[in-house]
């Protein structure tokens, strides 16, 4: 189906051969039009979330909490970005899932993290995924960080106010230097040095903010994203289990660790009092 | 004031028989300890001076979609203050359940933090009051000093907690006069709370944090259990000058139905004198912790703290640290800035540091980045 679009199949062959309702191929969505021609699923007719939602919001009747559970980080120094996140994923009180992997890898030098409702991110993430991998197929280089960050805002205001919870970050490495940017669920991006996300974000921001400097060395930068997501674990109840930080590089991302955030308060605990 | 309290306790004596304590949890009441001083026996007085309070909840100037009720109306018709205060009850239901709008959302828009260490307890806030979006005052004062050895630190409603402080100096004051030594932080913290506890569920917000310094008096450390009762009462039976076998008998029950407990009391007799860190709040917490942090910018403040927070703290190093954790929170939270006041409560009392502005903190590491990064430019130039 995409290599018919990318090999650009002769129309009238192509009319024969699949379903009349098919998009004809000038119509097709591509890296500029996507979203803007038909949106990626239709609401049904008759419907309208927006309205729903907004009934959902008073405060003192019925109420439909979207926080982000989650606490993840990422932030740039001289030698790329560092990206760091727990790993608890709850529905409400319940802990469903310990080690639930938050960075979804788009492809060797894009990493994009997930925060706010697990399917919505999980979903839109891979889409984003698709269209940065047809961008390259298209277009013969990599796609920008700017460039994802936007399509992903762009999939996100097409469905504003219906109900969609993502905090994302996409980090990357494109021919401008390392890139971060935070993408919302209310079309909200954000191109900055240091973003955290999520309930546990306040924690974590006062750790970063206090041993952040621009000429960390990699293992202080390492440190640096370990303590505040097991600090913010500490404190807040909806993050916790493992981090998982990534390293990015010029050269693509590497995964650098997957630690056990009581383990490293411990050692943390066991520092504080040997000084 | 307190004189007249004292002198006149005679009257309030025939107070106490005739008004019935309302929602108050009393615990073990028993009309023949007044010599002894009920710690609410002023109480009386507390209410006498809400009861126009109560009477303005139906007048007020400010309509904010207020239901006159004919009900309330009745009920405190007399004239009577003795009978106003009994009916109190019923007055103060109707105070919540009319549920006043509020004009603007409220919010605990501060930034506070006290910890205790070896070297006593450490208290820092910010001094920004702000008003709904606005930056009502950049230099108040949430470090209020209850007496000389017992600080608190206030969150929550200006208004509030500037009154409750001076209500709770004052019983405390009183309590130094009858029975010649301070009151415990953990004494304290139990008035507070339940002084506090009649308003529960009106919009009355305060959050407290209580630090002070216990003990170093006279009396301290003699037989009995200390710091165990329900009440202040309990720290009475050090004192020798009134008769007291109710509490001798609450005591000695205690001892015979827990085995244990001898040896607990005397481990609380030890730990009698010394620091303690108290959490007191309107809706009824009221928790004993090593470190609090209270406020809008409370999380970015807590992880500074649980990062370098324990017991063997040399003094400057804990004043850095209340430092850097008040100055971050105030870095990332839009409702708590401008400058920083620190406390420090030993056994000699409090000291306080000169109020520090905390924007040139701020200018201050804006130069040392901008210098490592030129620094860094330095480098790769000369590479």
């Amino acid at each position: 189906m995409a290599l018919f679009d990318v090999s650009g199949f002769n129309s009238d062959l192509r009319a024969w051969i699949l379903p009349s309702t098919q998009v004809p191929v000038l119509d097709r969505a591509n890296n500029y039009s996507f979203g803007s021609k038909f949106q990626e699923f239709a609401v049904p007719p008759g419907v309208d979330p927006s309205g729903f939602l907004e009934s959902c919001s008073s405060d003192g009747g019925v109420r439909i909490e979207m926080d982000h559970g989650t606490t993840t980080l990422a932030f740039k120094f001289r030698h790329g970005v560092i990206v760091a996140v727990d790993s608890r994923a709850s529905s409400g009180r319940y802990i469903s899932s310990t080690y639930y992997d938050k960075v979804i890898e788009i492809n060797p030098y894009l990493l994009g993290t997930m925060s706010g409702s697990a399917a919505d991110c999980m979903y839109w993430e891979r889409l984003l995924a698709k269209e940065c991998r047809l961008y390259r197929l298209r277009n013969n280089q990599r796609i920008s960080v700017a460039a994802a960050s936007k399509l992903l805002c762009n999939m996100m205001l097409g469905y504003r106010g219906m109900g969609l919870s993502v905090g994302s970050m996409i980090c990357g490495w494109d021919k401008e230097g390392p890139g971060l940017y935070y993408v919302d669920e209310n079309g909200t991006r954000l191109s900055g040095r240091m973003f955290s996300t999520g309930s546990g974000n306040s924690y974590a921001y006062g750790v970063m903010d206090s041993g952040y400097r621009e000429d960390l060395t990699v293992e202080e930068a390492y440190d640096l994203g370990c303590r505040a997501i097991a600090h913010a674990t500490h404190r807040d109840a909806y993050s916790g289990g493992v981090v998982n930080m990534y390293h990015m590089q010029k050269d693509g991302w590497i995964k650098v660790c997957k630690q056990d955030v009581s383990e490293l308060l411990h050692r943390y605990r066991k520092e504080k009092l040997r000084v | 004031m307190a004189l007249q309290d004292i002198c006149n306790f005679q009257t309030i004596f025939e107070d106490n028989r005739r008004t019935e304590y309302p929602a108050v949890p009393h615990g073990k009441r028993i009309a023949s300890n007044y010599v002894s001083g009920l710690p609410f026996s002023s109480s009386t007085n507390l209410f006498y001076f809400y009861i126009p309070v109560a009477e303005y909840l139906d007048q007020s100037p400010i309509q904010f979609g207020q239901i006159s009720t004919v009900q309330s109306s009745s009920a405190i018709s007399s004239e009577d203050s003795f009978l106003t205060s009994s009916s109190l009850p019923t007055c103060l239901p109707f105070a919540s359940s009319q549920s006043v709008p509020l004009p603007f959302p409220m919010a605990h828009g501060t930034t506070t933090l006290a910890f205790m260490f070896q070297g006593g307890v450490m208290a820092a806030a910010d001094t920004r009051s702000s008003c709904s979006g606005l930056v009502a005052c950049p230099a108040s004062q949430k470090i209020l000093p209850i007496h000389s050895h017992l600080v608190g630190l206030t969150s929550g409603t200006s208004a509030d907690c500037a009154l409750w402080k001076r209500i709770l100096a004052r019983e405390l004051r009183l309590y130094q006069l009858r029975y010649g030594r301070r009151l415990s932080t953990r004494g304290a913290a139990k008035l507070l709370s339940h002084m506090l506890h009649p308003f529960k569920g009106t919009e009355l917000c305060v959050a407290a944090t209580l630090c002070g310094w216990d003990g170093g008096e006279a009396d301290d450390g003699e037989a009995g259990p200390g710091g165990h009762g329900e009440t202040t009462k309990s720290q009475m039976t050090e004192q020798k000058n009134f008769a007291d076998s109710p509490s001798e008998k609450v005591s000695l029950a205690e001892a015979q139905s827990f085995p244990f407990s001898q040896q607990c009391f005397s481990k609380k007799k030890i730990n009698l004198s010394g620091p303690d860190l108290f959490y007191v709040c309107s809706d009824g917490t009221r928790l004993q912790g090593m470190l609090f942090s209270v406020g809008s910018g409370s999380p970015y403040a807590y992880s500074i703290l649980d990062q370098g927070v324990h017991w063997g703290l040399e003094v400057d190093e804990a004043t850095s640290i209340a430092r850097e954790a008040v100055y971050r929170a105030t870095y990332r939270d839009a409702y708590s800035g401008n400058c920083t006041d620190i406390f420090h409560i030993t056994s000699k009392g409090w000291t306080r540091r000169n109020r520090e502005d905390l924007k040139e903190e701020y200018y201050r590491e804006k130069e040392r980045r901008r210098r490592e990064r030129r620094k860094r430019q330095d480098v790769t130039l000369s590479e």
